[in-house]
Parts: structure tokens; sequence; C-alpha cells
């Protein structure tokens, strides 16, 4: 029997997540995910207006936000029969490429790179730069007032913490410029969103701002200082780590997991839908190239085996009855178990990449020797970052073509109004990874909601027949030299951009009827 | 020797200053006789505990979405970040434990994201331990509590969920609870209230409901753009119709005349934009009805219908009578 450890709570994430692992000489041998708050959103939208439900899913997370609107109003759209006009479209792909580029900058620079740096080595950093020499004297006075929280206290740096003063200097000075070009992302994204977090123009059948030119132009000049900064600084920066002192740690792969990945798709480029910058797709093996195959979401399943819900065999969201159980002593987290294939799946970055077969993906894995790991998701993100930041160029052009001609529209104003009785799934890829929506409209009210999130995919605790989830598969074999100094289990668990607020959701036990769905 | 320390005797203090140093590995480069030499003459920065119960995180991006002053300025220069789930390098019990020896040190501001459940302490624990006991025994001696956002507030959307989110003010009564409801916080009433804090150590003038009148002391209405459209009855129908486009939005379901924030004058996110600008209706988050008891949000409903019999009775005054 090894030592047990427990991380309670995780930071530099969204939401709660508890993380307990057995290490056996050195290594972790297993590994339990626990989600450990729940509020219970879809109890509250029963009997609700539908369209509230794009507003209040929004607020399952704060952090990746409004990506649940989208999905919401995807399933909404669906289930109103709306047609929903390019401009609209093309607004709501803008402010979601805002969010984008925002979401991968702070979980690079803010959420994950201090699990990789041996920050205190910039007192050692002897160059002239005079920008670099401020970001010294900036750290150095923390120090010498005796208060550098919040960079410490922290997990001690190990053998792959990058102790090099010129490289952790430059990190910090761009930890620091990264901070502001967040700041410029959610700019850019307001300018059309109403304000950030949670935009507040998506709505079902499209968008509710008309833009002017000013807006577009606006839009664009902030666009172009960010993509200077995700070309210039951003991927420079997780290529010279990936493949300089981590190249260790992602040759290793370190946290890899079970090699299946699945995307939805997202991100339409063309008014007919028929160009995507995501794919959907599911993938089975290493690189992606193993068995690939259409996305058809008949193939979902959640399993509560292991979860705080009353016990049930795994069901189709669509079929799903659940009713919480804070009973049950064999649960051990709020995370359902989704399951595609009856198999644990990938979702996010290094999903998509593998999907859509990137090519600058691939490359790493082929040319570097990377394989499926903590490094290579930073590496994913990076890439995919680049590929959005080109389509929001592609969108202004055709928003500021479209928005010139007569007769622009941006919502389907005759579907406005809730039906008597539908359904309709919405999909989307968040930055997070895979995310899906259901809704059933009775009496013009929700009469269900149901909603299937990246983190619960990969956050989800073992199923049925005790296969672990993602983030616990990726921790075996995690090596772990020292019980009190857990690094690398933060740094697998966070590359992983665990967002866990948005994972749980949970139905009244009073209030929840058999919850029955019919595929469309 | 600032209050940070208070109650710190100088052996326990230099035995910090050591563990300070050896923290950060520079024994060898910084004396620990000169970090405590630093530490007592330099003025310090003001504690920060900010805890996170059933909540989006919303609140704390909303935080680091501030241009000026900077959040490294914020976070590194003017704050001392103890605790924050979101933000500080700790993990596990290293971050417990900066929280429980802010607290020994008092002085502290505290900040409380996120709703507390009441149904059961299980729906929210944090360290293996209830959320609800983490803000019992950190409020005891905060020098100033703010609930931020709609959820510590007032319960927010988590009030109505099957959890049953309180606000902040059920689970430490008769403490002083600075309020800054929205959803999520704005970030300008944060930064502002804090440093009205920090300059006077007290807090500013509160409404009732515990909100800084100098925020929330006039309504969404009162400030709107779109008020005139309201006083002639043109209400958008059509998102698409550039003719519509500065109407009035109660059609879509606004209730701004019966919401309290400086939205329509401050604006969101360093001015850029906010929702009814965005052509989107106010949602009343400032407000304790929020969400459940303002739905239909998008919609006529009982707020709508409200809002239109206090006009039709004359108690919402024209914009040139206002």
């Amino acid at each position: 029997m090894g030592k047990r450890i427990i991380i309670d709570p995780i930071t530099r994430i969204e939401g709660h997540l508890k993380i307990e692992v057995e290490v056996e000489n050195g290594k972790v041998k297993d590994a339990w995910s626990s989600g450990t708050m729940a509020r219970g959103f879809e109890a509250l939208l029963l009997g609700k207006d539908p369209r509230d439900a794009s507003y209040v899913t929004s607020r399952f997370c704060g952090v990746c936000f409004s990506v649940h609107q989208m999905a919401s109003v995807r399933a909404l759209d669906a289930a109103f029969g709306a047609r929903v006009p390019w401009g609209g479209t093309l607004l709501r792909n803008l402010v979601m490429g805002a969010e984008y580029v925002y979401d991968h900058l702070v979980h690079f620079y803010h959420l994950s790179a201090l699990d990789y740096l041996d920050i205190m080595a910039i007192a050692n950093y002897t160059g002239k730069d005079s920008e670099l020499n401020k970001v010294k004297d900036k750290v150095v006075g923390l120090v010498q007032r005796g208060d550098t929280f919040p960079l410490t206290p922290r997990y001690e740096p190990d053998e792959f913490s990058v102790k090099d003063p010129d490289v952790v200097i430059s990190a910090v000075k761009h930890y620091l410029d990264a901070l502001k070009m967040q700041i410029k992302a959610k700019n850019m994204g307001v300018i059309f969103g109403g304000r950030a977090p949670h935009y507040q123009s998506i709505v079902v059948g499209g968008f509710t701002q008309l833009p002017d030119i000013n807006q577009v132009t606006r839009f664009r000049s902030i666009l172009d200082e960010l993509a200077t900064f995700v070309n210039e600084v951003y991927i420079p920066d997780v290529v010279a780590f990936g493949t300089g002192p981590l190249l260790p740690l992602a040759k290793a792969g370190i946290g890899g997991g079970h090699p299946n990945y699945i995307s939805y798709g997202s991100f339409e480029l063309n008014e007919a839908g028929t160009k995507l910058v995501f794919n959907p797709g599911a993938v089975f093996g290493l690189d992606g190239g193993a068995s690939r195959e259409p996305f058809d979401p008949n193939n979902i399943t959640e399993s509560v085996r292991y979860s705080w819900y009353k016990e049930d065999t795994p069901k189709h969201p669509y079929e799903g009855a659940q009713v919480f159980d804070l009973e049950r002593s064999d649960a051990y987290s709020f995370v359902k178990a989704p399951r595609y294939k009856n198999v644990p799946m990938e979702v996010g970055p290094l999903a998509r990449g593998f999907v859509d077969q990137d090519p600058t993906l691939l490359g790493l894995v082929k040319n570097y020797g990377v394989k499926p790991g903590a490094v290579a998701r930073h590496a994913a993100r990076a890439i995919e970052t680049k590929k959005v930041v080109g389509a929001m160029y592609t969108w202004c052009d055709e928003l500021l073509a479209a928005m010139t001609k007569p007769g622009f529209k941006i919502h389907d104003t005759d579907h406005w109004e809730p039906p008597v009785e539908a359904e309709g799934a919405g999909f989307f890829e968040p930055p997070r990874g895979a995310l899906g929506h259901w809704i059933r409209i009775k009496d013009h009210k929700i009469a269900n909601y149901q909603a299937v999130v990246p983190s619960t995919w990969n956050a989800s605790p073992r199923d049925e027949r005790g296969v672990r989830g993602q983030y616990e598969e990726s921790l075996i074999g995690v090596p772990v030299a020292d019980p009190e100094n857990p690094i690398n289990v933060v740094r697998v668990i966070r590359s992983f951009d665990p967002c866990l607020a948005c994972a749980i959701h949970l139905i009244d036990p009073k209030t929840n009827a058999i919850r029955r769905f019919m595929v469309e | 020797m600032t209050d940070v320390f208070k109650g710190l005797s100088r052996r326990d203090f230099l035995k910090y200053c050591a563990g300070t140093a050896a923290a950060l590995g520079l024994s060898e480069v910084f004396a620990v006789e000169r970090i405590a030499q630093a530490l007592e003459s330099a003025a310090k920065k003001p504690p920060l505990i900010w805890l996170e119960g059933q909540d989006c995180a919303g609140c704390t991006i909303s935080l680091i979405s501030v241009e000026n002053p900077s959040p490294a300025s914020l976070i590194l220069d003017k704050i001392s970040v103890r605790y924050h789930e979101t933000i500080m390098a700790a993990s596990g019990h290293i971050a417990e434990k900066a929280r429980e020896e802010t607290i020994q040190q008092g002085g502290y501001v505290l900040v409380v994201e996120g709703a507390i459940p009441s149904a059961d302490d299980r729906f929210c624990m944090v360290g293996g331990r209830p959320f609800r006991e983490i803000v019992t025994e950190t409020a005891e001696r905060a020098a100033a509590i703010i609930g931020v956002g709609a959820c510590a507030a007032f319960g927010g959307i988590p009030r109505a969920t099957p959890s049953k989110g309180v606000p902040l003010s059920k689970v430490v009564p008769g403490k002083t609870i600075i309020n800054l409801p929205t959803c999520p916080v704005h970030m300008d009433h944060l930064m502002g209230t804090v440093v009205y804090f920090l300059v006077t150590h007290k807090a500013p003038l509160l409404d009732k409901l515990g909100r800084p009148l100098m925020y929330y002391g006039m309504s969404v209405h009162d400030n709107c753009r779109r008020r005139a459209h309201f006083d002639e009855d043109e209400f958008l129908t059509d998102w698409n119709d550039p003719k519509q486009k500065d109407w009035c939005l109660l059609e879509k379901g606004c209730k701004g005349p019966e919401t309290y924030s400086d939205c329509p004058i401050r604006r969101w996110n360093n001015g850029i934009n906010f929702c009814i600008d965005a052509g989107a209706p106010c949602q009343g988050c400032s407000e304790p009805e929020f969400y459940d008891k303002q739905s239909p949000l998008y919609a006529m409903g009982p707020a709508t219908d409200r809002i239109l019999a206090k006009k039709a009775a004359g108690l919402i005054p024209r914009k040139e009578n206002a």
C-alpha cells in the first residue's frame, strides 16, 4: 500500500477540486478526482421561460464565460427552429473568438506557468535589459519587503523547473504583459458582447447588437495587438519551453492518460457552415491516427456509479434520470462519468488537434517525440489560439461585407417566441473542450435541461467497469519524489485547464421527474 | 511594526523572516536581518483573503479586467493576496496554512465570492471542510467584509437551486457587510470600494441592502440613454431594424426602472460597453430578486407589468421632468 496524498483545494483552476493520489516507489499508482461543490442549475431552470437558459447557464462558469451561452442558444435555436442569420453567427463567433484568446493566455501564463518556473531565480539575473531589470526589481522588492504573496507559498521547484535566470525573467515579464493582453482580449469581445465576463448579447436566434463600422474597426485594431502577442510571445514561449527545459516531461508523456479524443466541432468559416475552424470527430489511439470516426452524439452515455446521485445504469443525456444522493458511501464526486462508446475520452485543445490532425501538433509528435501529456496540452492550446486569431480576421472581413449591404440581419425575429413543445441539442467547442446542452420544452416552458460539459469528460470519476476518468488515468505513473511536494500532480491536472463549477449539476429529488428525451 | 505583525514577538518575527528567505531560496542573497528591517520600515500592503464558495469565478475574472490600475500592480504592489484559490501559487494544505496564518494576524480585508449552501454543507467543501465554517472563522478577525457579486450579496442564482445558497449576511450575522451585487461584480465597484476602505478605514455610506450609495444610488432607468423612448412608448421589437436600434428594451424584458446601479454612466470593462448599449435588456442583477424572481429575462412578465403600471400611474417621471 502506497502513501495517500490529498491535494485539496487544487488552486489556480476554476471551481472546487480535490485530487487524491496513492504514491508507491516515487510514482502515482492510483488516483481519484472529486468535484466538491454543487449548485443545481438544471432544477432551477425547470418551468422557466426557455430563453432564460442561455443567460443562467452562462453562470456555470465565469472563467470560460459565455461558452454555455453558446451551447445553450444552439440548443434553443434547434428547439425554436431559429435560423441564425450569417451576421448573427459572425458576431457570436467574434465574441467567442475573443474569449478563446483571453482564456488560453490566462491559462498558460497565470494559471499554469508558476508550476514550471523557479520564479526566485530572477534574483540571479545579471543582464542589462532595462525592462527585465524592472521585473527583477519588482520581485526582489517583494522579497525585501517580506511579502511575496501570492507568488509564495508554493510547491518547491523540482528537476523539471526552469531555473535559468534569463529564461525565468523573460517568462515572468510575459506573465505581466499577458495580464494586460487578457484585458485587451476581453475589451475586444465586449465591443459586441456588452460586458465580460458573461456577455449579454448572445440570444436565441442570433445577436442583440447591430454593429457599426467603427466597432468593427476597433475590434480589428485590438485583434492586431493580440495577434502580435500570440505570434511573437505566446507561441515562442510555449515552443521554447516545450522543446527546451520541458522536453523531457514532454517526451515522457507525463500526464498522458487514455488515448481517446473527441471534438464536437465549432466556428463556421463560411455561411453554409461547411468549413469549420474545428472539425467534429472522435479518434482512438496515441497520435489520433489509429482510428478516426465521425462524431455521433448518440454514443454518449453518463454513469453515476461513483457519483453522489441515486444509483442508475448509464444513460444517454436525453434519457438520464438522476436524483442526487449524498449518502452513497462508494461515491466520491459530484461529477458524473460521461463515456463515448463506453470509453472515457479526453476533450479540449489536444483532442481538437488530434481530431483535426493539425500539422503543427503532429509535427511536434514526429519531430520532437512529444507524447500526449501535460506539455502537449499546452502546445495544442497555443497552436489553436493562432488558428482562432486567423479566423477572427476572416469573420471581421465577412462582417464588414455583410453589414454594408441592405437587409443586413443579426437575429431571426420570426422564431423568438418559445414553441409549445420542442426539443433541441446544442454543441460547441469551448476552450476547455466538447460541450453539449440538451433542452426539452413543454407548454412554452423548460421541462428538462441537461448539460454535459468539458470538465465532466476530463474530471470524471470511475465508471461501472471501474475504468478511471481522464484526470485519474493521466496521473498514473506520474513521478512524485516527495509526497510533501506533489508538484507534478498539479502540473498534470492544470494542463487540462480544469473548470469544475460547470462540471457539476444536480437535480432536486423533490422536483425531478423521470428525465426522458427523444433523440432528434 | 505594523498591524499585520501585531502579536508576534521579535523572535517569532525573525523566525518568520528566516522562513520567508528560505522558502524563496534566497537565504544567501538576502540576510534574514535585512529582510526584517525592510519589513519593519516599509509601508505594509494590506492583506486580503478572498474566499470562493458557490461561485463561477466570474467576479475574480471581473477584478482582473481593470486596465488602470493594472492587475499586476494591484496584486503585487497594492494588496497582499494571502489567499485566493484562482490566483495563488500554493495548493492544498500549503494554501490553507496561508489562510490560517493570516487569520492569526488579523486586520485583513475579507472578500467572499459565491453563495454558501444552506441545504447541506456537503454542497461546498474546501480542503475537506464545509465552506460555511471557513467563512465564519475567516470573518471573525477581518477588518472589512465585502460580498462580491449577486451570489455573496443576496444568494443570486444558487439561492433558487436545490443547494439553497444563502448570502454572506446569513452566515456572519451582526457584522457590517459591504454588498457589491451585479453578476459578476462590476470591476470598478470593487476596486473603488477597496480603495475607499484603505484610505478611510471605514465602509462607504451604504443603502439598506448594504450597497455603497456612491454606486447604487440611482436606478439604471434614471440614467438610461434610451429613456426618452420609454417615455414615448417606443419599444424595440426587432434587433435587425436600424430605426429601432436605440429604442427602449422593456418589451425585451428590461428591469432598468427597478434596478439600482450606475451601469449606464460608468458602463463596463473600462467604459467600452454595457448590457443596454449592446441591445440587451437590464436583468436586474444588482437586486435581491435576481435571478429567479426576475424571470422571464427576455420577455414581458411580472417585473415589466409592474413597471408599466407605475408608468401609467405617473410614478416614473418623464426624462425632461426628472
